[in-house]
């Protein structure tokens, strides 16, 4: 079987042969992933995958017309039919892709190894059994492993190339406390060996058995202490809602000493890149910080557009063309506070330890609401536990409520990177 | 949804069986091409076409997939040798429809269309079965708001959006609403679409588990899953495992009677197969809804307002959350209603309620019943698959204003 590198060589190499000659310019983006799975269900019955996706996607422009194209399926062949369907969709546009010149990689692709299905299954086993051990009454629904390697490359007809790698894992646990409603755990590392099953089981037992008895708090408005695991979603909603083309989030009110950041570069976070998806060079991009909205996340075509400075894209798949979009949240703090001081800054509120289902999100609106498991708190101790709890606010209320953040920082792999500590948010709407 | 006339399928499957793969439970090949227009201000200013096509095998317990029909690509997906295969020529990629010639105007309010043709085949035990499915339209707004349907898109479809000034905000507390065929058909897949699927009763996730044969709903009405309606986006001739498309009754009369199973979970529940789908080549079929389609006996023939005092017409999205046994439903388009009569349109809202609380607190169904743009693109555990449905209006109460 031919080897990554070989495939994505193969793809440019065609798409290239097909373009060049006909006076376009054009970029070709090749990704090669490879996937292992194992899903364990609550009768010990497991599901295995392995996965290995290929594609390639082509931007075409001149003549005053812009197309794009994608294909998968092998190397050679599928660059082939990316290069002709590109041109076949052309149609009359400004010129997309960004010029030459601003060009570049910064950093050194990482190396990242696709472990066997049966190190999932070690993991999982090692996992499940630890967290259902014991007399704590809990009892794993379902366990899920994941880890993912992925290769991309880069080409232009102006001669730009880069490659680049990226890999991680996953794993998900459901698992159903003695009573009360069912908890679900996500944890996610670079590597599957970062993930260590002794501490992953102690803080499953911890959260699931938290709160699984109690009434639903009386709505209000509060000063909430809320846990990584509830922070990331809330945190990848603000960054898509401040990457939107509108001007709602310009100008809003931020409080000092917190910042949210695209960390492309690294080393912080899941998901480094040495270029963006249109292959400007990686940098942190600054969303919030110093008392203000920072930067907005931009493409190429956008940034001409909009006024925003490129370097913003992202590539989901290389079925679509690059869009603007966060990779590699980063939430900081200048003075971050250990999860008991952050706890006992808070007079009458909650604590909310683990998230209960999806964000919704309204978009319009800049609001956000979810479900959580939460502990209510006066004078920093807990007096109260509420098995499910609303909590709904408006991202202006977040940006400017952030009030301190923990020292204990995770990253979730969620359809970007987050990597958040605890915040502190001052009074958000918890029913 | 016209049947596939592929040549080379049988050769192949006979192939396959003929190398003795260990451990083979099936193949399963698809063709996909999906065209998108960008649209700005009733005009399109871009397009994208996209092909993808692979293969899945289910071997030894593992589902190894890969991009790619190529012989190579699918002899190594089964581990033998690519001179054990034939050479084999799935159908060919489909033409993207002209925009422009379907539609002779683009409303200013969309954004966005999408067009996705597939082809799929299932082989196993020496046999293929090919999969048609209905040519799919996506239709999205400036907002977000998407809405799906079998090709082509309803030109009549508009978002709406100017009027948003002039609504009113509704109180909290408890109602009862009338809703329009296309909120009905959103919650009625929350209610008993999700529930009833095969692997959530299986692990006991499912309000339903244990009360098959129950009346659970006050009124006759019936819900059947429909995969044979080629007019709803969720269609199909034979489902992901290769199992002929027919309809399951879910619900007769306000009985709970059926539920939705791959082949898996038809062992574990006693029941037949045939509800398989797959979000794509890469993920496993699981059992999961196609069209839901809801019927009544004898109902009335008109919504009964008068009945009511809040009008739902769109929803934004319905959600059963298993943790608290409730169901959402964000509420996009809704009139007061006074005596009948719509009286102001609605700020929007979110309607929530327990499983147990809705179905008993259906009141009536009425007249007429309709498709529509609902539900639409489902996800489950972040596999998405298209589904469609039809329902009659709803009266019910227990719902409450959030």
């Amino acid at each position: 079987m031919r080897s990554p590198g070989d495939l994505l060589t193969a793809a440019l190499h065609s798409a290239a042969e097909e373009l060049t000659g006909k006076r376009l310019r054009f970029e070709v983006f090749a990704r090669h992933g490879e996937s292992v799975s194992v899903t364990l269900g609550v009768e010990g019955d497991a599901e295995r995958r392995s996965s290995r996706q290929f594609g390639v996607g082509c931007r075409v422009s001149g003549r005053g017309s812009a197309g794009f194209g994608a294909a998968s399926g092998s190397g050679a062949r599928a660059g082939r039919e990316a290069a002709r369907i590109a041109g076949a969709a052309m149609m009359p546009a400004a010129d997309p892709l960004p010029p030459h010149s601003l060009l570049g990689t910064t950093g050194t692709a990482l190396r990242h190894d696709l472990p066997e299905v049966a190190t999932l299954e070690e993991l999982v086993g090692a996992t499940a059994s630890l967290v259902s051990g014991g007399r704590t009454g809990l009892t794993l629904v379902q366990a899920r492993a994941l880890a993912g390697v992925s290769w991309s490359a880069l080409a232009t007809g102006e001669g730009f190339h880069a490659r680049a790698t990226a890999g991680g894992a996953v794993l998900e646990l459901l698992v159903a406390p003695p009573e009360g409603p069912w908890r679900h755990f996500h944890f996610a590392a670079s590597a599957l060996a970062d993930l260590d099953p002794a501490a992953i089981a102690e803080r499953v037992r911890e959260t699931a058995l938290l709160a699984t008895r109690g009434a639903a708090p009386e709505r209000r408005l509060a000063d909430v202490v809320i846990a990584p695991a509830v922070a990331a979603p809330i945190v990848e909603a603000l960054a898509r809602f401040m990457t939107a083309p509108n001007e709602a989030a310009r100008g809003l009110r931020v409080s000092r000493g917190w910042r949210l950041t695209d960390d492309r570069l690294g080393p912080d976070g899941l998901l480094p890149l040495q270029w963006d998806g249109e292959g400007l060079p990686a940098r942190r991009i600054e969303l919030v910080g110093d008392g203000r909205v920072g930067e907005r996340l931009a493409t190429w075509e956008q940034s001409g557009r909009l006024g925003d400075r490129p370097g913003g894209a992202i590539r989901h798949s290389y079925r679509h063309p690059p869009a603007a979009g966060p990779a590699n949240l980063v939430v900081r703090h200048d003075h971050p506070l250990s999860q008991p001081d952050l706890v006992a800054r808070v007079e009458d509120g909650y604590y909310v330890a683990a998230p209960a289902g999806a964000i919704r999100v309204a978009p319009a609106e800049g609001r956000f609401e979810l479900h959580a498991a939460a502990v209510a708190l006066r004078s920093g101790k807990p007096v109260a536990a509420h098995p499910l709890v609303e909590l709904r606010g408006s991202f202006r209320r977040l940006l400017a409520g952030v009030l301190a953040a923990g020292d204990d920082r995770e990253s979730f792999a969620l359809s970007c990177a987050v990597t958040t500590p605890s915040l502190l948010v001052r009074r958000l709407e918890i029913a | 949804m016209e049947p596939d006339r592929a040549t080379g399928l049988a050769e192949l499957a006979a192939a396959i069986t003929r190398a003795r793969v260990r451990g083979l439970d099936d193949v399963f090949l698809e063709r996909r091409i999906e065209a998108a227009w960008r649209l700005d201000g009733g005009r399109v200013v871009a397009r994208e076409v996209s092909l993808s096509e692979g293969a899945a095998v289910r071997r030894d317990g593992v589902l190894v997939s890969g991009d790619g029909l190529d012989r190579p690509v699918l002899a190594g997906l089964l581990g033998i040798a690519d001179r054990s295969l034939p050479a084999f020529s799935p159908p060919r990629f489909a033409p993207p429809p002209s925009l422009e010639e379907t539609l002779d105007v683009l409303p200013a309010d969309w954004s966005g269309v999408r067009w996705r043709w597939s082809w799929a085949a299932v082989l196993a035990g020496g046999t293929a079965v090919a999969v048609a499915r209905p040519q799919l339209a996506e239709v999205t707004s400036a907002d977000g708001q998407r809405a799906l349907f079998s090709w082509p898109p309803d030109r009549g479809l508009r978002f709406g959006g100017s009027e948003d000034a002039a609504r009113a905000s509704l109180q909290g507390g408890r109602i009862r609403a009338l809703l329009s065929p296309a909120a009905a058909t959103v919650l009625l897949h929350e209610l008993f679409g999700h529930p009833l699927e095969g692997d959530i009763l299986l692990r006991r996730g499912s309000p339903w588990c244990g009360r098959f044969g129950e009346r659970i709903v006050p009124i006759p009405l019936s819900v059947r899953d429909d995969p044979t309606r080629g007019d709803l986006p969720g269609g199909f001739s034979a489902d992901d495992e290769g199992v002929a498309g027919a309809a399951r009754p879910l619900l007769v009369d306000g009985v709970l009677a059926g539920a939705l199973a791959d082949r898996r979970t038809a062992l574990g529940l006693g029941v037949a197969p045939g509800n398989a789908r797959r979000a794509s080549v890469h993920e496993p079929p699981r059992p999961r809804i196609s069209n839901l389609v809801a019927t009544a006996r004898e109902p009335l023939a008109q919504p009964p307002r008068e009945d009511a005092s809040v009008e739902v017409v769109a929803l934004v999205s319905g959600t059963l959350e298993p943790a608290s046994r409730r169901v959402l439903l964000r509420v996009r388009r809704a009139f007061s209603l006074r005596r009948g009569a719509r009286r102001q349109m609605l700020a929007p809202f979110t309607l929530a309620g327990t499983v147990d609380a809705l179905t008993g607190g259906l009141l009536a169904a009425a007249e007429p019943a309709a498709s529509s743009a609902e539900p639409g693109w489902c996800a489950k555990d972040g596999e998405v698959v298209a589904t469609g449905g039809a329902a009659p209006w709803l009266l019910l109460e227990g719902l409450e204003v959030r």
